[in-house]
């Protein structure tokens, strides 16, 4: 039975609103999927059902009544604290109600599960985890991506069609990509917050949704902004194509299909494509490197660092002492960096409306060793992936992935940027681009689940 | 001096500085990433960024103020 399980996110809502399917069915057959199709896949690290029935039965007639959503581990829950993916966290962390617990209980929904994440949300690929790492459903030998690795294999997977993650450096976008499904990181400031451990110090992270497609994506993340996120047309688009390494030192089935997918939408929206020079790009990059990583440092001493868990991996404990090392000087550069990564763009979105670029300039690497070949070489996936995700995060800017083709069945993705506040445009241009491909990329589900599969 | 050799002194001796200690492989992991991303840090630090007016506290849900 599978009880509304592969309707998308507002065809849940709709139906049960309706009075079309029971959500306590859906509840249950959700559990049940979980419990099928998760222990190849280590997206979901906890469920709890007891918990999850309370919650719907407690449910108001909300936006979301009775849609089963999985939720980061970076987000307490009142009955659980968040593991941030690691065996230790730096950071005091408890179990409560973080604004998108009370973003998803407040418009109904039920949170099913935790999603897997990258220990420490360090990563773009997903691959290190407390918990063991969460497989691509597309191939589980590939990453499903970081550090939203759960909640992204759990909505490909078809466990649930919505998930929230969180974006400090590209962390929804990256597994959005990789897992062929739209993800929106959302303006600095505009989506739940509340709760997350490093809510008062972060000027990087932000909550955000996981879905199928835009429209699955409006609905989770009106509910995290607590505002509706209404509908346009996006006429006469003016598109900005970055051009550089972030568009050039891509790999060819990436770049051709990212092509293909700006013209779709230019054509789609009447609109106009423009070359645009960001030379401040690379140095942007490492600022929000930078900043990102010394905002989690306000916890750790050095005697803390000789005593991490040893539950830690090398990687992450290696990764957490060097990051001590980084000269203050390069912080404060990094912070004039920001002031004119953002006055370049302000200028910029006078010109255009969005921004586009690859989300990841190669298809999800082998969990075993995430590493990607580009034009350039053979580079780790992080190095690679971070070129295109890190600017919305020091800036503040919103920024979405929408899946655009494959190579070696594996989905490719584009990433589009806008102004600040114009988290809408974004989400009408992603429903554009669906328009334009005949929603062949939304709606494509991974051979694990039967389908074909995805051919370029 | 050679980076590698730049490495080879710098992270002991940095790690020593803040009481740190490191096993084999972290010693490994922080050698690579230093080696990754020492070279734009000293990019970075030698940005000419003397016209920039740091941003004080910015207000990142919305562009700056105009200049």
């Amino acid at each position: 039975m599978s009880a509304g399980l592969d309707l998308s996110l507002r065809q849940q809502a709709a139906a049960i609103a309706a009075g079309d399917l029971d959500p306590a069915e859906l509840l249950d057959a959700t559990l049940a999927r979980i419990e099928e199709r998760n222990p190849a896949l280590n997206a979901v690290v906890e469920t709890f059902p007891e918990r999850s029935r309370e919650m719907l039965a407690a449910a108001p007639r909300g936006p979301l009544y009775g849609v089963p959503i999985v939720i980061k581990d970076e987000w307490p829950l009142p009955w659980r604290a968040q593991r941030f993916g690691a065996a230790e966290m730096l950071a005091p962390a408890a179990p409560g109600e973080s604004g998108p617990y009370r973003a998803l209980r407040d418009a109904g929904a039920v949170i099913v599960g935790v999603g897997n994440m990258h220990e420490l949300g360090a990563s773009s690929t997903g691959n290190i985890s407390v918990y063991g790492p969460a497989h691509n459903p597309w191939n589980p030998e590939r990453c499903p991506g970081g550090s939203s690795s759960g909640p992204a294999a759990s909505v490909a997977a078809r466990l649930v069609a919505g998930a929230v993650g969180a974006d400090g450096v590209g962390s929804i976008r990256y597994p959005a990509a990789y897992c062929g499904l739209t993800g929106l990181k959302p303006t600095f400031g505009r989506s739940a917050m509340a709760g997350h451990h490093m809510a008062e110090v972060s000027t990087t992270i932000v909550s955000g949704a996981l879905c199928a497609d835009a429209a699955d994506c409006r609905a989770l993340d009106s509910v995290l902004f607590g505002e509706e996120l209404a509908a346009g047309e996006p006429k006469g688009l003016r598109i900005g194509v970055i051009r550089g390494e972030v568009s050039e030192d891509v790999a060819p089935e990436v770049r051709e299909a990212c092509e293909a997918a700006i013209e779709d939408l230019r054509r789609e929206s009447g609109g106009e494509v423009r070359e645009i020079e960001l030379p401040e790009l690379a140095a942007a990059t490492l600022a929000t490197v930078l900043i990102a990583n010394s905002e989690s440092l306000g916890g750790v001493t050095p005697q803390r660092l000789n005593e991490l868990d040893p539950g830690l991996s090398p990687l992450g404990r290696g990764l957490l002492k060097y990051r001590v090392l980084v000269p203050a000087m390069a912080t404060i550069k990094a912070g004039l960096v920001r002031t004119m990564a953002r006055q370049t763009l302000a200028r910029l979105f006078e010109e255009v409306d969005v921004l586009a670029c690859p989300t990841v300039p190669a298809v999800a690497p082998p969990l075993e060793a995430p590493m990607v070949e580009l034009p350039s070489g053979i580079v780790t996936a992080d190095e690679a992936n971070v070129r295109g995700g890190a600017l919305a995060n020091l800036t503040g800017i919103p920024a979405i992935s929408v899946p655009v083709g494959s190579s070696e069945g594996l989905p490719v993705a584009l990433q589009l940027q806008a102004a600040w506040g114009r988290d809408e445009l974004l989400l009408d241009a992603a429903e554009a681009l669906e328009r334009a491909n005949g929603r062949r990329w939304v709606e494509a589900t991974p051979p694990a689940l039967g389908a074909e599969p995805l051919e370029a | 001096m050679e980076a590698s050799e730049h490495t080879n002194d710098f992270i002991p001796a940095a790690l020593a500085a803040y009481g740190i200690e490191a096993d084999e492989i972290e010693l490994a992991v922080i050698r690579a990433a230093h080696q990754t991303l020492w070279p734009p840090i000293l990019e970075l630090l030698n940005l000419d960024t003397g016209e920039v007016p740091l941003e004080r506290d910015p207000d990142l849900s919305q562009a700056p103020p105009s200049q």
